[in-house]
Protein backbone atom coordinates (compact mmCIF):
# COMPACT_ATOMS: atom_id res chain seq x y z
CA UNK A 1 0.00 0.00 0.00
CA UNK A 2 0.63 3.57 -0.75
CA UNK A 3 2.79 4.99 2.56
CA UNK A 4 2.59 8.34 3.35
CA UNK A 5 4.85 9.85 6.29
CA UNK A 6 3.93 13.56 7.40
CA UNK A 7 7.46 15.11 9.16
CA UNK A 8 7.51 18.04 11.88
CA UNK A 9 10.05 19.07 14.38
CA UNK A 10 8.98 16.82 16.87
CA UNK A 11 7.04 13.96 15.34
CA UNK A 12 3.85 14.88 17.77
CA UNK A 13 2.12 17.85 17.30
CA UNK A 14 2.07 19.50 13.74
CA UNK A 15 3.06 16.62 11.64
CA UNK A 16 0.37 14.34 13.12
CA UNK A 17 -2.74 17.58 13.25
CA UNK A 18 -1.23 17.39 9.41
CA UNK A 19 -1.65 13.42 9.19
CA UNK A 20 -5.31 14.11 10.19
CA UNK A 21 -6.36 16.63 7.89
CA UNK A 22 -4.22 14.14 5.40
CA UNK A 23 -6.61 11.10 6.18
CA UNK A 24 -9.62 13.15 5.76
CA UNK A 25 -8.85 14.34 2.17
CA UNK A 26 -7.76 10.68 1.41
CA UNK A 27 -11.00 9.83 2.98
CA UNK A 28 -12.99 12.15 0.64
CA UNK A 29 -11.09 11.28 -2.50
CA UNK A 30 -11.07 7.65 -2.07
CA UNK A 31 -7.32 7.15 -1.60
CA UNK A 32 -6.56 4.26 0.98
CA UNK A 33 -3.04 4.71 2.16
CA UNK A 34 -0.67 3.75 5.22
CA UNK A 35 -0.16 7.04 7.04
CA UNK A 36 1.94 7.83 9.94
CA UNK A 37 4.20 10.53 11.25
CA UNK A 38 7.47 11.68 12.67
CA UNK A 39 10.10 13.93 13.58
CA UNK A 40 12.95 15.48 11.03
CA UNK A 41 15.65 13.79 12.33
CA UNK A 42 13.92 10.49 11.53
CA UNK A 43 12.57 10.92 8.72
CA UNK A 44 15.39 10.44 6.55
CA UNK A 45 15.84 6.78 7.41
CA UNK A 46 11.88 6.18 7.31
CA UNK A 47 10.25 4.26 4.15
CA UNK A 48 8.09 5.98 2.90
CA UNK A 49 6.19 6.69 -1.24
CA UNK A 50 5.38 10.48 -0.36
CA UNK A 51 6.51 12.73 2.51
CA UNK A 52 4.46 15.49 3.59
CA UNK A 53 6.02 18.42 5.56
CA UNK A 54 6.05 22.04 6.70
CA UNK A 55 7.98 25.09 4.44
CA UNK A 56 10.04 25.14 6.62
CA UNK A 57 11.83 21.85 6.04
CA UNK A 58 12.03 22.32 2.97
CA UNK A 59 15.50 23.47 2.47
CA UNK A 60 16.37 20.64 5.30
CA UNK A 61 14.82 17.83 3.30
CA UNK A 62 17.03 18.86 0.08
CA UNK A 63 20.24 18.50 1.84
CA UNK A 64 18.72 14.70 2.37
CA UNK A 65 18.82 14.07 -1.70
CA UNK A 66 15.29 11.69 -0.89
CA UNK A 67 14.04 9.45 -3.70
CA UNK A 68 10.02 9.58 -2.44
CA UNK A 69 8.11 12.80 -3.76
CA UNK A 70 8.21 15.60 -1.15
CA UNK A 71 5.15 17.72 -0.59
CA UNK A 72 5.46 20.76 0.96
CA UNK A 73 2.84 22.40 2.49
CA UNK A 74 2.16 26.62 3.82
CA UNK A 75 -0.43 25.75 6.20
CA UNK A 76 -0.40 21.86 8.06
CA UNK A 77 -4.21 21.51 8.44
CA UNK A 78 -5.27 23.09 5.00
CA UNK A 79 -7.10 20.45 3.45
CA UNK A 80 -7.40 22.56 0.45
CA UNK A 81 -3.71 23.34 0.21
CA UNK A 82 -3.65 19.20 0.50
CA UNK A 83 -5.84 18.32 -2.02
CA UNK A 84 -4.28 20.66 -4.52
CA UNK A 85 -0.45 19.41 -4.15
CA UNK A 86 -1.58 15.82 -3.44
CA UNK A 87 -3.55 14.73 -5.93
CA UNK A 88 -0.78 15.42 -8.45
CA UNK A 89 1.13 13.65 -7.12
CA UNK A 90 -1.26 10.24 -6.39
CA UNK A 91 -2.42 10.45 -10.27
CA UNK A 92 1.51 10.31 -11.38
CA UNK A 93 1.76 7.36 -9.18
CA UNK A 94 -1.05 5.82 -10.30
CA UNK A 95 -3.35 5.92 -7.29
CA UNK A 96 -5.96 8.23 -8.60
CA UNK B 1 -9.87 12.47 28.48
CA UNK B 2 -9.67 14.65 31.58
CA UNK B 3 -6.49 16.22 30.18
CA UNK B 4 -8.55 17.76 27.36
CA UNK B 5 -10.41 19.87 29.10
CA UNK B 6 -9.69 23.59 29.97
CA UNK B 7 -9.65 24.78 33.75
CA UNK B 8 -8.82 27.24 35.62
CA UNK B 9 -5.35 25.30 36.02
CA UNK B 10 -4.40 25.22 32.68
CA UNK B 11 -5.86 28.35 31.00
CA UNK B 12 -4.79 32.13 31.30
CA UNK B 13 -6.08 34.67 29.14
CA UNK B 14 -4.89 38.04 27.86
CA UNK B 15 -0.82 37.24 29.08
CA UNK B 16 1.51 39.31 28.36
CA UNK B 17 4.71 38.24 26.58
CA UNK B 18 7.43 40.32 24.61
CA UNK B 19 7.84 38.48 22.41
CA UNK B 20 7.38 34.79 20.47
CA UNK B 21 10.14 33.38 23.08
CA UNK B 22 8.80 34.79 26.39
CA UNK B 23 4.95 33.70 25.42
CA UNK B 24 6.32 30.33 24.87
CA UNK B 25 7.75 30.30 28.48
CA UNK B 26 4.37 31.80 29.68
CA UNK B 27 2.35 29.00 27.68
CA UNK B 28 4.66 25.93 29.24
CA UNK B 29 4.82 27.12 32.85
CA UNK B 30 0.89 26.00 33.58
CA UNK B 31 2.10 22.63 32.00
CA UNK B 32 5.46 23.06 34.43
CA UNK B 33 2.83 24.08 37.27
CA UNK B 34 0.59 21.26 36.72
CA UNK B 35 3.36 18.89 37.10
CA UNK B 36 3.30 17.66 33.25
CA UNK B 37 6.98 19.22 32.40
CA UNK B 38 10.37 18.93 34.17
CA UNK B 39 12.11 22.69 34.30
CA UNK B 40 13.83 22.26 31.26
CA UNK B 41 11.13 21.68 28.61
CA UNK B 42 10.29 25.22 27.85
CA UNK B 43 13.80 25.68 27.02
CA UNK B 44 13.83 22.29 24.59
CA UNK B 45 10.83 24.23 22.68
CA UNK B 46 12.76 27.65 21.93
CA UNK B 47 15.79 25.30 20.80
CA UNK B 48 13.56 23.37 18.56
CA UNK B 49 11.94 26.40 17.02
CA UNK B 50 15.54 28.01 16.66
CA UNK B 51 16.71 24.94 14.71
CA UNK B 52 13.82 23.57 12.78
CA UNK B 53 11.90 27.19 11.83
CA UNK B 54 8.34 27.44 13.33
CA UNK B 55 6.98 24.60 13.32
CA UNK B 56 4.66 25.31 15.96
CA UNK B 57 2.50 27.70 14.39
CA UNK B 58 -0.03 24.97 13.36
CA UNK B 59 -2.40 28.12 11.23
CA UNK B 60 -2.42 31.92 11.10
CA UNK B 61 -3.08 32.96 14.97
CA UNK B 62 -2.14 29.43 16.45
CA UNK B 63 1.47 28.00 18.12
CA UNK B 64 1.07 24.30 19.69
CA UNK B 65 4.32 24.62 22.13
CA UNK B 66 5.68 20.97 22.50
CA UNK B 67 8.44 19.17 22.23
CA UNK B 68 9.91 15.29 22.00
CA UNK B 69 8.90 13.70 25.30
CA UNK B 70 12.44 12.81 26.07
CA UNK B 71 12.64 16.68 26.17
CA UNK B 72 11.61 16.79 29.75
CA UNK B 73 7.53 15.71 29.92
CA UNK B 74 6.37 13.97 32.46
CA UNK B 75 2.80 13.27 31.51
CA UNK B 76 0.55 13.69 28.91
CA UNK B 77 -1.74 17.03 29.26
CA UNK B 78 -2.32 20.55 28.09
CA UNK B 79 -2.62 24.51 28.53
CA UNK B 80 -4.01 27.23 27.12
CA UNK B 81 -3.06 30.83 27.23
CA UNK B 82 -4.15 34.18 24.82
CA UNK B 83 -1.83 36.79 24.29
CA UNK B 84 -2.82 40.50 25.20
CA UNK B 85 -0.43 41.64 22.36
CA UNK B 86 0.39 39.03 19.40
CA UNK B 87 3.87 37.61 18.61
CA UNK B 88 5.58 37.00 15.46
CA UNK B 89 7.63 33.78 15.17
CA UNK B 90 10.37 34.31 12.67
CA UNK B 91 9.50 34.62 9.27
CA UNK B 92 6.04 33.82 9.36
CA UNK B 93 3.97 36.80 8.37
CA UNK B 94 0.52 35.62 10.40
CA UNK B 95 0.65 37.05 14.02
CA UNK B 96 0.40 34.39 16.98
CA UNK B 97 -2.67 35.33 19.17
CA UNK B 98 -3.30 31.65 21.21
CA UNK B 99 -1.01 29.24 22.68
CA UNK B 100 -2.07 25.34 22.91
CA UNK B 101 1.31 24.13 24.72
CA UNK B 102 1.17 20.00 25.15
CA UNK B 103 3.54 17.40 26.77
CA UNK B 104 3.52 14.00 25.16
CA UNK B 105 4.98 10.78 26.69
CA UNK B 106 5.08 8.77 23.05
CA UNK B 107 3.99 9.41 19.89
CA UNK B 108 -0.17 8.09 20.00
CA UNK B 109 -1.45 8.75 23.90
CA UNK B 110 -1.82 12.38 23.03
CA UNK B 111 -4.37 11.49 19.80
CA UNK B 112 -7.38 13.52 21.74
CA UNK B 113 -5.25 16.77 22.37
CA UNK B 114 -4.48 16.91 18.52
CA UNK B 115 -7.56 16.27 17.64
CA UNK B 116 -9.02 18.82 19.94
CA UNK B 117 -6.87 21.20 18.11
CA UNK B 118 -7.43 20.24 14.72
CA UNK B 119 -10.87 20.85 14.91
CA UNK B 120 -10.60 24.18 16.36
CA UNK B 121 -8.45 25.27 13.71
CA UNK B 122 -10.56 23.78 11.00
CA UNK B 123 -13.90 25.39 12.53
CA UNK B 124 -11.97 28.38 12.24
CA UNK B 125 -12.38 29.35 16.15
CA UNK B 126 -9.18 30.97 16.59
CA UNK B 127 -10.30 34.13 16.64
CA UNK B 128 -13.18 33.39 18.50
CA UNK B 129 -10.53 32.06 21.13
CA UNK B 130 -8.23 35.02 21.21
CA UNK B 131 -11.35 37.55 22.29
CA UNK B 132 -12.30 35.26 25.24
CA UNK B 133 -12.32 36.22 28.49
CA UNK B 134 -13.72 33.42 30.55
CA UNK B 135 -13.27 29.65 30.97
CA UNK B 136 -17.23 29.77 30.67
CA UNK B 137 -17.02 31.30 27.26
CA UNK B 138 -14.16 29.02 25.98
CA UNK B 139 -15.40 25.42 27.51
CA UNK B 140 -19.06 26.56 25.58
CA UNK B 141 -17.15 27.32 22.71
CA UNK B 142 -15.20 23.92 22.82
CA UNK B 143 -17.69 21.86 24.06
CA UNK B 144 -18.99 20.91 20.91
CA UNK B 145 -15.70 20.47 19.42
CA UNK B 146 -14.51 17.70 22.18
CA UNK B 147 -13.95 14.50 20.08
Amino acid sequence: MLKILVVCGAGLGSSFACQMSVESVLQDIGVEADLDHSDIASAAGTRADIIISGKNFESQFQRYDLPMDLIFLDRLVDKTEIEEKLVPVLKAKGAL
Amino acid sequence: MKEIYFTEENVAFNVEAIDWEDAIYKSVALLKKNGLVNEHYAQEVVNNVKEYGPYIVLAPGIAIPHTRPENGALKVGMSLITLKRPVYFNDTSAPVKVLISFSATDSEKHLNIIKIIVKIVEKGLIDQISQINSLFDLNDLIRGEQP
